[in-house]
């Protein structure tokens, strides 16, 4: 072999090497757990604006390009997480073909140095004839474990039994279940999607605003939400929040029901859930008109956006534009629009907190056209009332890297088990034909648990010791 | 509430239980061992009929839980929670040591559940997020998995503890503490039973923070603590297979590991999040 190939067998051999190692997984695991406690220290997305605003901007520019404000997603961290699953995979196939090779070693029946130094209440007499023995031991053993083997051996005969030879693979289950985990929060990252929907009563979306880009995504489907309703405890604490969801598809309703917090709809592979609710202003004011001549009685109208009606005076007709529940801070407004029977037609916002406005904002402003409430003669506007209703918050999201996250969920918990709670044990019965009688004795191996071990030996002993002692019934 | 009143009280008597099993460590007798686990034993069946009664109290109140919602309910269960696996582990290894170590670890959080000002005791409605039977399987798993990591740092201590022994001393405190060796041992299986209880809290939270938030994992502090907490011990159990890794650094990242379950629980309160416990 030439000594470049040679220097890149060592190369590839020093990284396999290193990538086995277990000091290595250590390093990382520890790695990752340190460099995760930042992130929640330190804001991250949304949350970091706050932060950004008092520092320099150079200082916050060169964060930003180290992805500190979203360290979870940056490429470093993801390098971590990506460094420690090559590392699971190379210790798993290093470590692998000598589970494979115990798993497969056929331990022999007639192992004589167990019994050398055998405990005394390992080891009793019995009646029984030694066949008869033999028989009730082979079937108590096959009761309770798994592959038995008899021998004849030069000291007895022996009889063999095993269980849980499987649980040598438990750790490659357990490290299987991490990776197909990361793969499903892999897949769900990269051909899912997360977004939001503010939907008003009586209204309906078929787009949502996705989380991460806030550009819209549009649903091949519209959702209608027909009602939202919120109670409350009598502590003022939500109670519940349900919107009653209506989907429609090619103009006929496919599906409708009501959405709670913790009980999603999945609609076309597409899940909603209930999420927050803000109050949103309706279409309905109600307007009060007091004159400035002659006639002192002040008049209330209850008006519909869109819809125009006579003045009381027959001076024109009015009709409300635009409904809103905050316009700019300074509270419920709407947007009037008068057309006279002749002249010009006067639009012009009114405000319900407008005493409020007059106190704080110098009246010359007030007298802008576009915000005097006496814009049009002889009349003053002021607006009484704005019907509220709410807007669902829905959470909309499709996530096809979740069934493996949940098969790696159900796995890895099957997997702990069986590497830490079951163990591979190995029951060997010998059957000593003497001048007093026959001696059973019994040993045990078990790869884990010695204590455990010990404790399952004591079991068979008692078992074997009554049964053995039975009279036997004809 | 006839159970918070009882609650308060059975702090006291969590921390008489622990007296008695100081008093054995520092006199070498065992009558009061014997004492101090039967006022233990006593202690917590009251503890457990006070949780149940919290339970019916909340049906009479028309708002109907399991007693698991918040701070105050969860710190009652999380001490109820080691004084059975202490009870569970004494009665098994016959070694009533530990209890020295067990009991202040409960009667701290019922102490700090019964007497903090800023703890509020009374039986709150649940709000809609906390509406499901997730909570209870996701609370269970994980508290349980806290206790069996606050054995384990117990355990730790007293193996750090045993460190200063040596024939020339002559404390019998010291004296008693069992071998390294079995401390050891102990603190494994405690730390084994701790990783597996805390998977399956983190994965029954994720299940829930799915079907409520449309996400199984959003990386909240909350969350992303219990990860910390969950990588710490993974890597304590992996560092068993490392030669050279004996007692002490085992010790060490138990107790490093308790910290962070600590700060899974309290900590990430001051963090803010959807997970915050605050104002409950």
């Amino acid at each position: 072999m030439s000594d470049h190939a040679l220097e890149g067998k060592f190369k590839s051999f020093y990284l396999w090497s290193a990538f086995s190692s277990i000091k290595l997984t250590l390093f990382l695991l520890i790695l990752l757990a340190v460099v995760s406690i930042f992130g929640t220290l330190i804001p991250q997305q949304e949350g970091a604006m706050e932060l950004a605003e008092k520092l320099s901007p150079g200082l916050v520019r060169f964060l930003s390009s180290v992805q500190i404000f979203d360290m979870y997603h940056s490429i470093w961290f993801r390098l971590i997480i990506g460094a420690l699953a090559v590392n699971l995979v190379v210790c798993s196939l290093d470590r692998f073909p000598s589970s494979l090779r115990r798993f497969r070693s056929v331990p022999k029946a007639d192992r004589e140095k167990l019994f050398e130094n055998l405990p005394p209440e390992r080891r009793f007499p019995v009646k029984t004839r030694i066949d008869q023995a033999g028989e009730i031991v082979a079937s108590v053993l096959k009761t309770k474990y798994k592959n038995l083997q008899k021998k004849d051996g030069s000291t007895g005969t022996f009889y063999f039994a095993e269980k849980g030879r499987y649980t040598y693979f438990g750790v490659y289950l357990v490290h299987l279940s991490v990776l197909l985990i990361l793969v499903g929060g892999i897949i769900g990252s990269l051909f899912g999607f997360e977004g939001f929907a503010s939907i008003p009563e009586g209204e309906g979306v078929d787009k949502v605003i996705l989380r991460k880009s806030r550009t819209p995504k549009p649903l091949p489907f519209t959702v209608r939400c027909e009602k939202f309703t919120v109670e409350f405890y009598p502590n003022g604490a939500p109670k519940e929040y349900r919107s009653d969801l209506v989907f429609v598809r090619d103009g006929r309703i496919a599906f409708q029901g009501p959405l709670r917090v913790n009980h999603p709809i999945t609609f076309e592979g597409i899940t909603f859930y209930q999420s927050s609710y803000r109050p949103v202003a309706g279409d309905k004011v109600r307007i009060k008109l007091t004159r400035d001549d002659g006639n002192p009685e002040p008049s209330t109208l209850e008006l519909t956006r869109g819809n125009a009606i006579e003045l009381p005076g027959k001076e024109g007709r009015i009709q409300i534009l635009e409904v809103s529940s905050d316009f700019r801070g300074l509270g419920p407004a709407a947007l009037v629009s008068v057309h006279p029977h002749e002249g010009a037609t006067k639009e012009f916002w009114i405000f319900q907190n407008f005493e409020m406005i007059r106190k704080r904002f110098p009246s010359a402003m007030l007298r802008s056209p576009s915000l005097d409430p006496s814009a049009f003669k002889p009349y003053t506007f002021s607006l009484e009332g704005v019907e509220m209703k709410y807007a669902t918050g829905l959470q909309v999201s499709r996530d096809p890297g979740v069934p493996l996250v949940w098969s790696g969920f159900t796995s890895i918990v099957i997997g702990l088990f069986v590497t830490f709670f079951l163990f591979h044990r190995m029951i060997w019965v010998r059957l000593a034909a003497g001048k007093k009688g026959v001696t059973v004795a019994v040993a045990g191996m078990g790869n884990k648990n010695p204590v455990g071990m010990e404790r399952e030996l004591d079991t068979l002993v008692d078992q074997l010791g009554t049964k053995l002692q039975e009279p036997k019934s004809s | 509430m006839l159970s918070s009143e009882i609650l308060s009280y059975i702090t006291f008597v969590y921390f008489i239980s622990f007296l008695f099993y100081l008093l054995m460590m520092v006199m070498g007798k065992e009558v009061f061992g014997r004492l101090a686990t039967f006022i233990t034993v006593v202690s917590f069946a009251g503890h457990t009929f006070a949780i149940a009664l919290r339970w019916i109290e909340s049906y009479r109140l028309g708002i109907g839980h399991a007693p698991l919602s918040n701070l105050y309910e969860s710190l009652i269960f999380f001490a109820w929670t080691i004084v059975l696996l202490y009870l569970v582990v004494e009665w098994k290894t016959k070694n009533k040591t530990i209890g020295t170590f067990a009991t202040p670890l409960a009667f701290l959080a019922m102490a700090y559940a019964s007497y903090s000002p800023g703890i509020n005791s009374s039986i709150q409605p649940l709000v809609p997020a906390l509406k499901s039977n997730w909570l209870i399987a996701h609370v269970i798993t994980c508290f349980f998995g806290y206790a069996a990591f606050g054995l384990a740092f117990g355990l730790s201590l007293m193996f750090i503890l045993k460190k200063l022994d040596h024939p020339k001393r002559d404390s019998f405190f010291l004296r008693i503490i069992p071998e390294p060796p079995i401390l050891d041992e102990l603190s494994y299986q405690m730390v084994v039973i701790g990783f597996l209880l805390l998977t399956l809290g983190i994965i029954t939270g994720s299940v829930w923070a799915h079907s409520a938030w449309g996400s199984y994992w959003s990386w909240d502090p909350k969350e992303t603590w219990s990860l910390i907490t969950w990588l710490v011990y993974a890597a304590m159990l992996h560092s068993r297979m490392v030669r050279g890794w004996k007692g002490n650094k085992l010790a060490a990242m138990s107790i490093i590991g308790f910290c962070c379950v600590l700060f899974t629980y309290f900590g990430v309160n001051y963090l803010a999040g959807l997970h915050s416990y605050a104002q409950s």
